[in-house]
């Protein structure tokens, strides 16, 4: 068999599984998508403004880092430490990925930050242990609660904010890495 | 409606199955990659403008689709998906409406790794050129083609043989 058969013969298999969704239900859900684009000028710059708010009375920092800028002035992405060393981290906009890996690396949590999806080729995924993940990152966000007392020595987070798949708000995902200079910082 | 709706109608029937049989290699669930290529397409219709000046549409939406998958798959955490080839091709033939699906095919691609699936599925499957592949990978084209030839190598241990048994001597 040449490779060109080879080529062929597996080509062939690229029409067997039809996509059945209608292209009007597409189309339907496209124009949901695209409202939903038109309206966060306002709306959503006064739902963040809303949330940020709620945030920041709720989550003001006891016992973060001196000479840091307070949370308010981060529009992007918020980082609080708390006194009881649990860390939170709220992210509004994709923007400045490794601003917000610096800052939760001088908080003590070695991170990897990236967004839209893109996988650190550094990193390396540390053994899924559901509880584990559940000791470090507790309940469901957002925002995201990091609780570094819980992460194994030897490993650190990577934490990828994005866009679901349903065009909804930013899911702040998280998973746990083998913490190393290249990933995480250390 | 403009005239976008027949240019979108045009590319989505042409290339629907294209782009979900290269998420499906990826995801390994028929459920999951049709909601996420589903979604990839509105996208694609909301950007219309965008994405049909895009060099390769449909690398757009499968990048969407699949970049929407890892964001899913990380909010799962780290949640992996096992590919069944059986089940996969016992509910293609169940849809119908495709051609057949070779269960050994199937097996073949989903024991490639990940990347080397990609870059068949962007290569074999959307007709992408080395380039236009290492683009929407991210990667070298070098890469691309070191990768191609792997995945070719391996594709060739797990089917060529099969095949040449199956034929008449």
């Amino acid at each position: 068999m040449t490779d060109e058969e080879l080529i062929t013969m597996v080509r062939e298999q690229r029409t067997s599984v039809p996509m059945t969704t209608p292209v009007d239900q597409i189309i339907s859900r496209g124009r949901a998508v695209r409202t939903r684009r038109r309206i966060p000028g306002i709306a959503g710059a006064l739902a963040g403004a809303a949330a940020l708010a709620l945030a920041v009375a709720a989550l003001l920092p006891a016992g973060h880092q001196a000479g840091r800028q307070p949370p308010i002035q981060l529009d992007a992405w918020t980082v609080v430490k708390h006194a009881d060393g649990t860390i939170v981290v709220t992210v509004r906009q994709l923007r400045d990925p490794a601003g917000l890996e610096r800052t939760l690396r001088a908080d003590g949590v070695p991170a990897s930050v990236t967004f839209f999806g893109h996988e650190p080729r550094a990193c390396h995924n540390y053994p899924l242990d559901p509880a584990l993940m559940h000791r470090v990152f507790g309940g469901h966000g957002p925002p995201l609660v990091i609780h570094p007392s819980a992460l194994p020595s030897g490993t650190g987070v990577q934490l990828n904010p994005g866009h679901y798949p349903r065009g909804g708000p930013i899911a702040l995902a998280a998973g746990l890495v083998r913490a190393s200079p290249r990933c995480t910082g250390s | 409606m403009g005239t976008q709706r027949p240019d979108f109608t045009e590319f989505y029937r042409g290339s629907k199955d294209e782009c979900l049989f290269t998420v499906l290699l990826s995801v390994g669930d028929i459920d999951t990659a049709q909601d996420l290529v589903a979604e990839a397409f509105a996208r694609a219709w909301a950007s219309w403008r965008t994405v049909s000046g895009h060099p390769a549409p449909a690398a757009w939406v499968v990048r969407t689709a699949l970049n929407a998958n890892i964001s899913r798959w990380r909010r799962r955490r780290r949640e992996v998906p096992i590919p069944d080839p059986a089940a996969i091709a016992d509910r293609a033939s169940a849809d119908g409406a495709g051609g057949p699906v070779d269960p050994r095919i199937m097996v073949a691609l989903l024991r490639l790794p990940a990347r080397q699936r990609q870059v068949v599925a962007l290569r074999l499957f959307l007709d992408l050129d080395t380039g236009r592949t290492a683009a929407a990978l991210g990667i070298a084209p070098g890469t691309v083609q070191a990768h191609l030839g792997r995945a070719i190598a391996a594709l060739r241990a797990d089917l060529a043989p099969e095949r040449q048994q199956e034929a008449p001597s």
